[in-house]
């Protein structure tokens, strides 16, 4: 049972184990993983000006720039504040909607439109976090399921808020002389905000606030014998994470231009929403950077599967669900902790450790070769 | 009052409402057991019970299997599916941390979602041939089809057995014990792993035949259709059987079964309350659940011991 002991300490202290060797930049210290995320980071940023512009690669690009804003909400909610919230997209949905109404029907423009997609989640946020602020564990699970279906069936029927069936349409949009409009444009916008997102949550985690989730997380009634007001820490953590999937959601219209209600509908909105929650587990569901891995992982499996058509759907969940179970049992950390793990490996041991962080590597593309062989 | 409400097909609609609510109450037997003896809120008991009818629907449609002998076959699968996910999966995961073993249950459901909607070929739209004899039934002047009713029996039946099982057989009994102090009955010589793999073996079976009674059978001769929407980690019947198991706090069996028919019968009979009260149709499960959770009738019903143990 040694790996599940580890597991439990592991999603309790994901950095226990690993030493902290940093880097010092004048009054920033930075560690190393945490340099070598960001230098990974910012790559991603500089694809677009070394790759030829593909427009094709370039809104992948911006999927994965929108889809980490998402799963980002899921860090603070779930990886912070460990309420296991199971309505994300939910939050999603409203951003996005918000965004369609302010943008195509009030004619307001689309800078105008982000903000208040965050502030259209927030009543939810608070509605929801009254309702359920108080349980713990499954039964927040089950309630927050309930909502993201209840609400699918009543906020996302009303039409003037979700244009009818056919959704919202809206443009690109504009600053000043900068067109945001084409692809290229569009993913260095979203890889952007995508980036300050993630520099804002990391942030948060190390802030006063942050803390407390944390706290909160690993044990409620210790974190309120401290002083910590657990009922407030956690609405906070809703309400940042909601307004995050809002502003997550707008950007979600943006990239695909236009939305319809549907998605966003039960069966279809818990599918959805189970699929953000796996895959910030996958990428490492208490770090900013996980997120981004995990939003990475899914968006170019979903287009390296693209070929094998409608079975996708199906081999990227058996997959999925394998590697959650494998990682929840072995790695809690996910993808991060992976990284970290073999970054002191190689530390350690370069040859012995290169050599493993290879077989990792190539057993991974041999399962991509593998399934898009025989998934025909 | 002369309203058009006698023209409204009452019986219809309390028919189909109690074989809905014999469904969830089969289903919440399944999470109430599965909670009970392991601690897991199984989110993944749609998906097993939908691997059920895809075995069913393999076994009448390939191998033309006679459609009785598949539906059994097809349960007893269940049965062998939710012990190898038990042996597999969770016996690995410490029941203490509820948040890790949340999110595998949720892995597991997609597991499914994934594995039912590859069964069923990837098809918008797939025909299930019924197996219980179709026809309809005379009651006063109102039409009920037969399955409803076989299924709201059977049901009952069922429930009350497995309830006699569960409170008087050996099993049973040693079940209980694992649920109200695992390391109690250890000591006692029962194998709590084994224990826990009948559960689920049982747990799961139960959502093989909830499914089987009500998929095949929704529209009448011609059988069953499953859509893309079924094949879902959560289907449209897994968040009113979590509402039937709160009925009684996740713990209580005969109280989930009594839960699962007020879902179905809430759920269907608002079909027929005038207009602005039809729309709670579809949140009426929403706000039942909300109320429920806030109630935590868990406390009712079992020792302070079990339940600091399935909370901890």
């Amino acid at each position: 049972m040694t790996a599940v002991t580890a597991a439990e300490t592991a999603i309790a202290e994901p950095d226990a184990g690993v030493r902290a060797r940093g880097v010092s930049l004048g009054r920033l210290r930075i560690s190393r993983s945490r340099a070598i995320a960001g230098a990974v980071l910012l790559g991603l940023g500089f694809i677009p000006v070394v790759v030829p512009h593909h427009d094709f690669w370039m809104y992948i690009g911006a999927y994965i720039a929108v889809w980490a804003m998402l799963e980002l909400s899921i860090v603070v909610v779930t990886g912070f504040a460990g309420m296991i919230s199971l309505m994300p997209f939910t939050f999603v949905g409203i951003g996005c909607f918000a965004s369609g109404v302010a943008v195509s029907v009030w004619g307001w423009p689309f800078w105008l439109a982000v903000p208040f997609a965050a502030a259209a989640t927030v009543p939810v946020s608070i509605a929801v976090g009254a309702a359920s602020v108080r349980l713990k564990g499954l039964y927040l699970a089950i309630a927050t399921l309930t909502f993201g279906n209840a609400l699918g069936e009543t906020l996302f029927k009303w039409n003037a808020f979700t244009g009818g069936q056919q959704g919202h349409t809206i443009v690109r949009p504009k600053l000043g002389v900068l067109s945001f409009r084409g692809d290229f444009s569009f993913y260095v916008l979203a890889m952007l905000v995508a980036l300050l997102l993630v520099w804002m949550v990391h942030g948060l985690k190390a802030s006063r606030v942050g803390r407390a989730m944390l706290s909160v997380r690993d044990n409620e009634r210790e974190a309120q014998a401290l002083g910590i007001n657990a009922i407030k820490t956690k609405l906070t953590a809703l309400v940042i994470g909601g307004a995050i999937a809002g502003v997550g959601g707008a950007f979600y219209l943006a990239l695909l231009r236009t939305a319809a209600p549907a998605g966003f509908q039960s069966p279809y909105v818990e599918i959805s929403s189970v699929l953000l929650v796996v895959w910030a587990v996958i990428g490492g569901i208490d770090s900013a950077f996980g997120a981004f891995l995990g939003a990475t992982a899914l968006i170019v499996q979903q287009q390296v599967y693209q070929g094998v058509g409608e079975r996708l759907g199906a081999w990227l969940g058996l997959y999925a669900a394998a590697i959650l179970v494998v990682f929840l049992i072995t790695r809690p950390g996910g993808l991060v902790q992976v990284v970290k793990i073999q970054r002191e490996r190689i530390h350690s041991d370069r040859i012995r450790g290169g050599i493993e962080t290879f077989v990792i590597l190539a057993i991974n593309v041999v399962i991509v070769y593998l399934i898009l062989h025989f998934g025909k | 009052m002369v309203l058009a409400t006698a023209a409204l097909p009452v019986v219809e609609v309390a028919s189909f409402g109690l074989a809905k609510g014999a469904v969830f109450a089969l289903l919440a037997l399944g999470l109430v057991l599965i909670y009970r003896t392991t601690g897991v809120t199984n989110f993944a008991h749609w998906g097993i019970g939908l691997s059920g009818i895809v075995i069913y629907f393999l076994l009448t449609s390939k191998a033309h299997t006679p459609t009785p002998l598949a539906a059994i076959i097809s349960i007893v699968a269940c049965a062998a599916i939710g012990a190898i996910s038990y042996r597999l999966v969770f016996r690995y995961v410490k029941r203490t941390n509820q948040l890790v073993l949340i999110l595998i249950a949720l892995g597991v459901a997609q597991f499914f979602a994934a594995l039912t909607a590859w069964g069923f070929g990837f098809e918008p739209t797939t025909i299930v041939k019924p197996w219980l004899p179709v026809s309809n039934i005379k009651v006063g002047t109102a039409e009920v089809q037969s399955t409803q009713v076989i299924a709201a029996v059977v049901a009952v039946v069922i429930s009350l057995l497995f309830m006699a099982w569960f409170r008087y057989a050996r099993t049973g009994r040693a079940l209980r014990a694992v649920a109200q102090n695992r390391e109690a009955a250890s000591l006692a010589g029962i194998d709590e792993h084994r224990y826990s793999m009948i559960a689920w073996a049982i747990g799961s079976a139960l959502a093989g035949l909830a499914l089987l009674l009500i998929i095949p059978h929704t529209s009448g001769q011609s059988g069953g259709v499953i859509t893309t929407g079924d094949t879902t980690p959560f289907g449209t019947f897994l968040i009113p059987a979590f509402g039937a198991a709160l009925v009684g706090g996740l713990v209580n069996l005969p109280l989930a079964v009594v839960g699962g028919f007020i879902f179905g019968l809430a759920q269907e009979m608002l079909i027929l309350a005038p207009s602005p009260w039809g729309g709670l149709r579809s949140t009426i499960a929403a706000i039942l659940i909300v109320i429920l959770l806030l109630m935590h009738m868990e406390r009712f019903f079992v020792a302070r011991a079990e339940l600091e143990a399935l909370e901890a």
